[in-house]
């Protein structure tokens, strides 16, 4: 079984040969070929040969689209801050007020250059890889792009202060989401990873999680052509989960190293594959058997879950982890013989 | 249910407004004097509480919490224009964004409990050089410099403002906060970056600058 066979099989509940291994190494495959970060932020072809560097070394199941949601909010005129060993963050916003969003013409992701970097960094991975390995881009869901957009504050105050005005920036920004997701569908993603803030327990309350969140995120994934995994942002998910279950598409759920899994599974019942893993902001600081442990007593866990898969929790791994650790933590997942198949 | 209960309802509810509504109703029946204390400051330390404990505070409550105290402190502000709201009995202190960090709500939040708390906060912002957050505390006689920062990347640069404390002589008598996200998931890291403190929310940091205060007072430097 190749990896794509293998994570195929795990989100449609066939059986497997064994565990899926997942760690978020986007950024990763920048340190593999010494790629400065703007080139490999903004190059698709870059991007591209970051990536087969990491296929190349630790061999996991999925390969990661570019983890680089401030440049999509560099698309909305965001202006970005480099830095050398991480993904560019947000310097200054390119929105500053609701009132701002009446009269903006949004980008289009089939000509924009920051958007057609991801699509296009998809579209190269898949035709290097097609058929062997996993693709995963990933995607803020149209609730959590504001922050991109406007600011982490600006937009809490809205969904907080003026429901009207975020269910505004809504209708604008789900046919946006829809195209621009799509689009990477179209390029060869297998599925797409969404850190949702704007549905987490952390973030806000069950009130705006049902009433805000949800609607939009039924909406918005209705409209999506291949799976989603909901992703927990890097905090715990459990609360909320039960508001999370049954959103179209939506084949699993990345949970956070502090969320009960078995209550997780009673949650969203048999169907939708649970991941989990250690924390990547943990690993840098963590022995390589120390993640073997860890690895190995998720897994243990989930012995019986044949919808259990592992990756790396929280966002993506850090420049300074240790490459022993990375295959350390394949190795455990490969080396685990439990009731997968 | 008396005032707090209310107040405390409200803000779990992200109620800003009903918030707003109960202090008013407070503030008719006995005035604004003691808002402060008999109101707000035991409101905020009981959120604070539960934040700790029970894990099920978000971050859109601790918002609406923070805006709610500024709203009580504007609203002191303008009723009583010949008493002084934010008494500094505490002293200056001074926050920012370590260098390389943008994620600006957290820190904002901390300076707004922080004047509630009663300190003299000096608000640097985002992406604030080490030199800079040091040469801002001789100025203004602050013994706390509390830093933000959110991923592991960032939150490694406070080791510099650490390293510049050290430099400088100043080892103990400014006493370095840290918090953030990425603290509360990788423990230990306040300490690989040679933090004095560090706090799990936003509400506990006028905790820890009082407690860091006083240990700062215990050592004498001569800068």
């Amino acid at each position: 079984m190749n990896s794509i066979e293998r994570i195929l099989a795990t989100l449609t509940g066939e059986p497997v040969d064994r565990r899926t291994v997942a760690p978020v190494l986007s950024l990763y495959g920048a340190r593999l070929t010494s790629c400065p970060l703007q080139t490999y932020y903004s190059d698709p072809a870059a991007y591209a040969r970051g990536q087969a560097a990491v296929l190349m070394t630790f061999q996991p199941d999925v390969l990661f689209g570019p983890f680089d949601f401030p440049g999509v909010g560099a698309a909305f005129g965001s202006e970005l801050h480099w830095m050398p060993e991480y993904a560019p963050n947000i310097r200054r916003p390119g929105i500053a007020t609701l009132a701002d969003w009446d009269k903006f013409v949004l980008p289009d992701p089939e000509t924009h250059p920051r958007l057609l970097y991801l699509r296009e960094a998809i579209q190269r991975m898949a035709e290097e890889h097609r058929g062997q390995v996993a693709i995963a881009a990933c995607m803020m869901p149209p609730i959590d792009l504001p922050a991109m957009i406007m600011g982490m504050d600006t937009w809490m105050e809205t969904v907080l202060f003026d429901r009207d005005g975020a269910n505004r920036v809504m209708e604008k920004l789900i046919p946006f989401f829809v195209k621009l997701t799509n689009g990477l569908f179209a390029a060869g993603a297998t599925f797409i990873a969404m850190p949702c803030g704007f549905t987490s327990p952390a973030i806000v309350t069950r009130e705006i999680t049902q009433n805000f969140g949800r609607p939009i995120l039924d909406r918005a994934l209705a409209q999506l052509r291949g799976p989603v995994l909901v992703h927990h942002i890097g905090a715990p998910m459990l609360a909320h989960l039960d508001l999370l279950t049954g959103l179209p598409n939506v084949a699993g759920f990345v949970m956070d190293e502090r969320d009960d899994l078995a209550q997780s599974r009673q949650i969203v019942g048999p169907g939708p594959v649970l991941f989990n893993g250690p924390m990547s902001p943990r690993l840098p600081g963590l022995t390589a058997d120390q993640v073997a442990q860890e690895c190995r007593t998720m897994l243990e866990n989930r012995r019986n879950d044949t919808r259990f898969a592992l990756c790396t929790g929280g966002p993506d791994v850090p420049w300074h982890t240790p490459p022993e650790n990375i295959h350390a933590l394949r190795k455990t997942a490969v080396d685990f013989r439990g009731n997968a198949a | 249910m008396n005032i707090q209960e209310s107040l405390l309802e409200a803000i779990r509810q992200a109620d800003r407004a009903g918030a707003s509504a109960l202090l008013d109703r407070w503030a008719a029946k006995h005035g604004t004097e003691r808002m402060l204390t008999d109101v707000l400051d035991p409101m905020l330390s009981r959120i604070g509480d539960e934040w700790n404990t029970s894990g099920t505070f978000t971050l859109a409550q601790a918002y609406v919490a923070a805006k709610v105290a500024e709203d009580t402190m504007a609203r002191l502000a303008t009723q009583n224009k010949d008493v002084p709201v934010i008494t500094g009995t505490k002293g200056p202190v001074v926050i920012g964004n370590i260098e390389d960090d943008f994620h600006a709500l957290g820190r904002k939040m901390v300076g707004t409990f922080l004047r509630t708390d009663g300190w003299i906060v000096h608000d640097l912002g985002n992406d604030v050089l080490a030199a800079t957050f040091v040469d801002k505390a001789l100025e203004v006689g602050a013994r706390v410099i509390g830093v933000s920062a959110m991923m592991l990347t960032t939150a490694r640069n406070i080791r510099r403002l650490r390293d510049e404390i050290d430099r400088r002589g100043l080892t103990g008598h400014l006493q370095l906060a840290v918090g953030g996200a990425v603290f509360k998931v990788c423990p230990g890291l306040d300490k690989e970056v040679g933090a004095d403190g560090t706090s799990g929310n936003a509400l506990s940091a006028a905790g820890l600058f009082t407690e860091l205060w006083q240990n700062s007072k215990k050592v004498k430097v001569i800068p």
